[in-house]
């Protein structure tokens, strides 16, 4: 397996732990129905989400020569 | 829990699971449709997660049981039992004037422009109070600005017993002052009786069942 491949894997590994640790903080809320709940998870659940999305898009852009 | 709420956290482990079989296995994303899906599973699907539980929760804060979950709000939610006419958020919820379901958002929200959002903010301020400062005791909450009629004429406007009650037309002048918000439904001496939860010890109680 060749360098950037491998940076791109490790990144793709890296935003999908935070996606689901996103995930999993926007099901602990949905079921937890108190007013807490909702800015945990948009505070907490969307700053994961949002570094997922964000390491993601980052591993679709080809790595330097 | 609402069918809703069981679809989203469906979908939500249905994009764990890919999610974490990508993760595990990123060669998979060599191919072009292993990359068309990664993009579906790390881009499409948590932003559908993300979408639809915002709209989930949202819809659940209207309801009057999420208003009710905080301590501090119980005696309110008692006021809505009162078994006494005059008690205005009583004899609204238990006739069905407001959906008893969304009771204190129906009353409480605003009905101009960005309505709901100046209402969740207003929510937002209540856990800032709630958990950062010193709440008061329920009996001395106040509204955050006078109520406003308009939220009255939402449903009254119009409406025979507003338009052609006795009282409203004893007065030729009371009419378009309260449609003016000039004179208010709930803080002049007219249909003052809310929530009162100050008194509510000695009120007589409302059951649903017969």
């Amino acid at each position: 397996m060749t360098e950037p491949t491998n940076h791109i894997h490790r990144r793709l590994q890296i935003a999908g732990t935070l996606l689901v640790l996103g995930l999993l903080t926007e099901a602990i809320c949905l079921v937890w129905a108190r007013p807490l709940s909702f800015l945990t998870f948009i505070s907490i659940g969307g700053a994961f989400l949002i570094s997922g999305i964000g390491v993601y898009l980052l591993s679709l852009i080809p790595a330097k020569p | 829990m609402p069918l809703e709420t069981i679809l989203i956290i469906t979908l939500l482990l249905f994009s764990i699971v890919l999610i974490g079989i990508i993760a595990a296995r990123p060669s998979l994303t060599a191919t072009r449709g292993g990359k068309i899906m990664a993009f579906m599973v790390f881009l499409f699907l948590p932003i559908l997660c993300a979408a639809m539980g915002v709209s989930s929760e949202l819809e659940r804060s209207k309801t009057t049981r999420f208003c009710l979950s905080c301590h501090i709000m119980e005696p309110y939610g008692q006021s809505l039992r009162v078994d006494d006419p005059s008690y205005l958020a009583g004899a609204h919820f238990q006739n069905h004037r407001v959906p008893a379901d969304e009771a204190c958002y129906t009353c409480h929200t605003n009905y101009a422009m960005f309505g709901s959002f100046k209402a969740k903010l207003a929510g937002l301020r209540h856990v800032y109070i709630f958990y950062l400062t010193k709440p008061p005791a329920p009996e001395n909450i106040k509204l955050h600005e006078p109520y406003n009629n308009r939220e009255c004429l939402h449903c009254h406007l119009g409406a025979r017993s507003f338009e052609q009650g006795a009282v409203h037309n004893a007065d030729p002048d009371l009419l378009p002052a309260v449609k003016a918000n000039k004179l208010s439904c709930v803080s002049s001496g007219c249909h003052e009786v809310v929530h009162n939860v100050a008194t509510l010890a000695k009120a007589k109680m409302w059951s649903a069942q017969p």
